[in-house]
């Protein structure tokens, strides 16, 4: 180190310059290096999504090497000695190749798989956070539907990938997409023999099916993901209301040095998780489920966890088939056509409904805690409600095989359920929301709950309730709601939010640290939420 | 019969050309089985004859199936009644259900039932295989049957039985079954057992009796051999380690979806706590 | 570690209205710099301290050394990996529970290669790297109203100039000729992946309709009834299928087992005599069902009237057939009716006769579409 020579020292300096004069970028770089990220662990969901479709397009691409999308028939003769001499398609043979012939290709085929099921959860729980927190307002209406995009693209993407293999649960899951297909009034036999060129299966399927896993849609996702990021440095990120927090701040780290480093091992981690599961978890196994052959079918085929919904509206509703003058609208049309239809387009358009019904036209930066909004947490109660009994549904035949249930009874009570669920979940949020609001209230009224009981010099006892602030002639704290957490136990106090705070359990602070990292702001700003708190 | 099967076998192999080099042991295994079909339709039409209903009270039952006779009397005939003829809304009737059918339904526990269920379910057998053996031959010798192969190894040998067994496998039997083996819903209630965990003569003895709303496979619909082929792939399942990794219950998507959530998504959802919290 | 990153005080305040600095004044420390490079970015550094002010506590060596700890625990795991990879039996092998361990101790390794880099980074940032907050300040609403002006005049003015409202003739023209682009650019695409499911090419005389018609068409076979067969292509006796047993069957064509035929499997039961009478007794309730019968048996299509998928759970005693994919139910002794579930047609039936030779055939192809519905089915 001491004996490196000036110029070896100035080298860096002297690029950077190099580039600067061709490229005219310190400005533009500084201010990417000096973005401030909100520090919330509920921040990090999308991410988490981010690092899983990475990792898909790392493990994808190596499985691209070995994996042939032809339906050209084959004679097994490879490693897994129960299916030799089996006849298959090649794409078949390929996938079993990478599982067996292919030296760590099953883990890696395992680490796809179970990346792309982290990828649609993650984009379900960061879209629940995004909403109950109401993070979907304007200006970020635009951002929600891309991300409603996402999640419907991905969907899509993960049902390409579920049918590339060409083994019995892949071509059962064909069959149904080609039925829903063929369910669509007017077009949908034109649609069908259009997509399977011809009767389904036909020899073509599987080829344009991973054209389209491998190129159309990554690149949509990847076009969909650039526009959704773009536009979230353009509008900064939300944040919790807090100490120092207005609508018109970002408070938190810069990007370097600590935000880009968290950032780098998290990635990290979720990779090690992928890999660990890859390796210790078997996830669908297709050669246990033999090449497709239309005849063959097994017990509890169903669609991986994201299309379990469908799987479910498809198996909950009642058997309505239309007949007009000699054409026939099939029952599977309305849960497997209209409903995503309806599904697609009522959350893009909640953020306008919303706006509409409160007539809120304001910009909001500031998230909101769900209680405070029991009428949205209630709908979101609803919606999640309804997406789990359909989810439940998609897979009864396996609920009613292990807990010993009847099947047609854990249908009827996926209808009934479908129906009698949603409104009491909507009613429990509501009132949940509202018990929690009220109790806020009491405690910036009368204190926080001591535990300390005190006898009255007239025989009564009363418990000994810490006042939050200042109080005024009756003994009743003078603070304000805020729309953040208010402390409820005793060694809460003054360690507010995410000041301080401990993995599990909040900790005590080091005498010598300073009382609150809230930073002084300049009094024009609103400065109510820091007040309330001292 | 024997021209068809025979039929049957070779349109199997002749999809296969890529092993077809070996016409001399084909020949005699043909030449064996054809013998040993010859002798079991002899051995079976004999016995029938002898014991065929009508003739049989005439005839004085072996020295096991007058013990099979005794245990009957004991378990069985409250239900089945004294001559195993049925009674009605109690037991069906036991002439010609055949030694398989007993020692199917006694050794896994499911007769004597305790009631009258719309499934009847596994549970401890009562009777000891040998007690089972004896009740099958008394029922055989009173009404006729099909009737199991000897032995308690009834899976077919080779990596080839194997691949065709497991052919047979998912289409006549992972529909109920699954492609695993671990059973499945079937309607109102009913259920398709798990056949991981059951003694290769109580899948054969399955195969050709169809118990309860089993369908039945006789022999005439799957070859002795195509079922020892089926027990084989069975038994390679059951043995073979799962290369990757826990299987979570090789249940399907459904395990894999609880297990993203409950593994995976607690798993880093409690990391992003870890990383934003300012401990 | 050079002196000038480590910040000058404990604890930084700043204001967003503090006054430009003149950042060639040489009393500024790099922080300094730093400090209003951020500011000028609309961010203020309020508060910028090291974990440990006084650098080598014991504390800060633990940290130190745990860090270090994790990160030579990944390299052991990488290394670990690498020799599984290299030297761990992993050619599958039914009878070894060894090669069966190969994947799991990759992912295992892999996993514990990656973790504990991951794990290190973020102890890093936490525990050594400065406690920092830091204010960003936005912009609510949109551009400042001057912008919008110049800018909205600017739009303005390039839609009028180029407007063609003015230009009838300019308009009609263009529009004709993007309608041609748009058809030059799109029917190559949908003309090339049209296939006239009613008059499908390929297909044997009057079966172009393949929507309409199944492997069991004699059409297939020269204008012969086709035979039933096995999936191996060998036909079938009466005498195979037991009494409560079913198989399913195949048209005896070329390729009629394949998924070339997907909507041919067909299930031939065996019903028991009593059923088989309530059967016989039912099949007069669907006109077109009369005759299909052959003795007790009966084929019906495996192919669910829902979605397609093989509907062949069959339950012997109840005559029950369930479809593993919606659960739709079919009761056999009553034409195959759907009974539960989302299916609404019945099973279309295989109308069954017995040749000279003794062999299952199909007096003609099923009388109804099989499978699932679809806009034309008449």
């Amino acid at each position: 180190m001491k004996r490196r020579t000036p110029e070896l020292r100035a080298l860096p300096a002297e690029s950077l310059g190099a580039l600067d004069d061709r490229l005219h970028s310190a400005s533009p770089l500084r201010k990417i290096l000096n973005k401030v990220f909100p520090d919330h662990w509920s921040f990090l969901l999308g991410e988490l999504a981010l690092w899983a479709f990475i990792i898909l397009l790392l493990t994808g691409t190596f499985l691209t090497f070995f994996f042939d999308p032809s339906m050209e028939e084959v004679r097994y003769n490879g490693s897994y000695t129960p299916l030799r001499g089996v006849s298959m398609s090649r794409a078949y043979e390929t996938s079993l190749n990478i599982s067996f012939d292919v030296r760590g290709g099953l883990v890696i085929r395992q680490m796809h798989h179970w990346a792309a099921l982290l990828f649609m959860a993650a984009i379900i729980v960061h879209m629940l956070r995004v909403f109950f927190t109401g993070a979907f307002r304007k200006p970020r209406e635009l951002n929600w539907i891309v991300g409603l995009l996402l999640f419907w693209v991905g969907f899509l993407e993960g049902f390409c990938g579920y049918s590339l293999p060409d083994d019995g649960l892949s071509g059962t899951g064909l069959r149904i997409a080609s039925a829903i297909m063929l369910s669509i009034p007017v077009v949908g036999s034109w649609l069908t023999t259009a997509i399977f060129g011809g009767e389904f299966p036909g020899t073509e399927i599987i080829p344009r099916l991973y054209i389209v896993h491998v190129l159309l849609v990554p690149a949509l996702l990847v076009a969909l993901i650039s526009v959704h990021l773009a536009l979230m440095v353009l509008q900064k990120h939300t944040q919790w209301p807090g100490p120092g927090r207005t609508n018109d701040n970002v408070v938190g780290e810069r990007a370097y040095p600590r935000y880009a480093t968290k950032m780098a091992g998290f990635f990290m981690i979720v990779f090690a998780v992928v890999a660990i599961m890859g390796g210790l978890f078997q996830i669908n196994p297709i050669w246990l489920f033999g090449p497709y052959k239309a005849a063959a079918v097994s017990s509890a085929s169903q669609p991986d966890w994201y299309v379990l919904f469908l799987e479910g509206s498809t198996r909950l509703f009642p058997n309505w088939e239309i007949r007009v003058a000699d054409h026939t609208v099939p029952a599977i049309f309305w849960p497997a056509v209209v409903l995503p239809g309806i599904l697609t387009v009522l959350p893009m358009l909640y953020p306008f409904l919303e706006a509409r019904f409160t007539k809120d036209r304001a910009s909001h930066h500031l998230l909101q805690r769900p209680r405070d909004v029991p009428t949205r947490t209630g709908l979101g109660a609803m919606a999640v409600s309804f997406y789990v009994v359909l989810t439940l549904s998609g897979g009864n035949d396996v609920i009613a095989d292990k807990f010993h249930i009847s099947l047609n009874a854990t249908t009827w009570a996926g209808r009934i359920g479908l129906i009698v669920v949603p409104p009491l979940a909507y009613y429990v949020a509501h009132r949940i929301c509202l018990g929690l609001q009220q109790h806020d209230r009491e405690v910036l009224a009368h204190g926080i709950e001591t535990g300390v009981i005190r006898r009255l010099p007239d025989g009564r006892f009363i418990e000994v309730h810490q006042p939050l602030g200042p109080v005024d002639e009756h003994g009743h704290g003078q603070l304000e709601y805020t729309g953040w957490a208010v402390p409820k136990k005793m060694n809460r106090v003054g360690a507010l939010g995410p000041a301080i705070k401990g993995f599990f359990f909040p900790i005590e602070k080091p005498p010598q640290a300073p009382v609150s990292p809230a930073p002084q702001l300049p009094a024009e700003s609103e400065r109510r939420e820091v007040e309330a708190r001292r | 019969m024997t021209s068809e099967h025979h039929a049957r076998r070779t349109g199997w192999r002749s999809l296969r050309p890529w092993r077809g080099g070996q016409p001399r042991s084909r020949g005699r295994r043909r030449l064996g089985r054809a013998f040993r079909l010859v002798a079991a339709l002899a051995l079976a039409g004999g016995v029938y004859t002898v014991f065929a209903p009508g003739v049989s009270s005439a005839q004085p039952l072996s020295q096991d199936a007058q013990d099979g006779q005794a245990l009957y009397a004991v378990n069985c005939a409250s239900c089945h009644g004294p001559n195993a003829q049925g009674v009605t809304n109690r037991g069906p009737s036991l002439i010609g259900v055949g030694s398989a059918a007993v020692e199917f339904q006694v050794t896994t526990g499911r007769m004597p039932a305790t009631r009258q269920e719309a499934q009847i379910e596994e549970k401890p057998p009562q009777l000891s295989d040998e007690q089972a053996r004896k009740i099958g031959q008394y029922i055989q010798e009173l009404g006729g049957g099909p009737q199991l192969p000897e032995g308690n190894d009834l899976a077919a040998t080779g990596e080839d039985a194997i691949a065709q067994g497991g052919e047979l496998f998912r289409i006549n039997c992972a529909s109920c079954h699954g492609n695993a083996g671990r059973g499945g819903a079937l309607s109102s209630g009913k259920f398709a057992p798990s056949i991981s965990g059951i003694s290769q003569r109580q899948i054969y003895a399955a195969m050709l009796t169809g118990p309860q709303n089993m369908p039945v496979f006789g022999d005439n619909q799957l070859t002795p051999d195509q079922k020892r082929e089926i027990i084989a792939y069975l038994e390679n399942l059951k043995h073979d380690k799962d290369p990757g990794g826990w299987n979570i219950g090789r249940v399907g998507p459904v395990s894999e979806g609880l297990a993203i959530f409950l593994v995976g998504m607690v798993a880093l959802v409690f990391t992003a706590l870890w990383i934003a919290g300012k401990s | 570690m050079s002196t000038g990153t480590r910040p000058p005080g404990p604890v930084l305040r700043e204001q967003v209205d503090r006054p430009e600095v003149d950042i060639d004044d040489p009393r500024l420390t790099r922080f300094d710099l730093v400090k209003e490079g951020a500011r000028r970015d609309g961010v203020d550094i309020v508060q910028y301290e090291p974990r440990f002010p006084a650098p080598g506590t014991r504390a800060e060596r633990r940290a130190e050394r745990s860090i270090a700890l994790l990160f030579l625990l990944a390299f052991l795991s990488a290394a670990a990996f690498f020799a599984i990879y290299i030297w761990w039996p992993w050619r599958y092998d039914p009878g070894s529970n060894l090669s069966k361990l190969y994947t799991p101790l990759l992912g295992l390794t892999l996993g514990l290669s990656l973790a504990p880099i991951g794990f290190g980074i973020i102890a890093y940032a936490k525990k050594l790297l400065p406690m920092e907050v830091a204010v960003e300040h936005r912009h609510v609403g949109g551009s400042p109203p001057a912008d919008r002006k110049l800018t909205g005049a600017l739009l303005a003015s390039i839609a009028d100039e180029t407007a063609i409202q003015r230009r009838p003739l300019i308009k009609g023209a263009l529009a004709t000729s993007l309608l041609g682009i748009g058809v030059v650019a799109t029917v190559p695409l949908i003309g090339g992946l049209i296939k006239n499911p009613h008059k499908m090419a390929g297909q044997p005389e009057g079966l172009g309709d393949v929507l309409m018609h199944t492997g069991f068409d004699p059409a297939y076979n020269n204008g012969k009834p086709v035979r039933l067969v096995h999936e191996d292509g060998t036909p079938i006796r009466p005498s195979d299928v037991s009494v409560g047993g079913q198989i399913t069957v195949f048209p005896g064509i070329p390729d009629g087992a394949t998924n070339k035929f997907a909507d041919s499997p067909t299930l031939l039961i065996h019903l028991r005599t009593s059923d088989a009478e309530t059967l016989r007794r039912n099949l007069a309730h669907v006109p077109i069902n009369e005759g299909v019968m052959w003795g007790d048996y009966v084929a019906y299509s495996k192919i669910c009237t829902h979605a397609g998928c093989p509907a062949s759970l069959y339950e012997q005693q109840t005559n029950r057939l369930l479809c593993p994919c919606h659960q739709s139910q079919f009761q056999i002794t009553d034409n195959a009716r759907p009974i539960f579930g989302p299916a609404t047609r019945r099973l279309p039936a295989l109308p069954l006769d017995v040749d000279a030779e003794g062999f299952f055939i199909a007096k003609s192809d099923f009388k109804v579409p099989v499978g699932p519905g679809f806009w034309e089915r008449p």
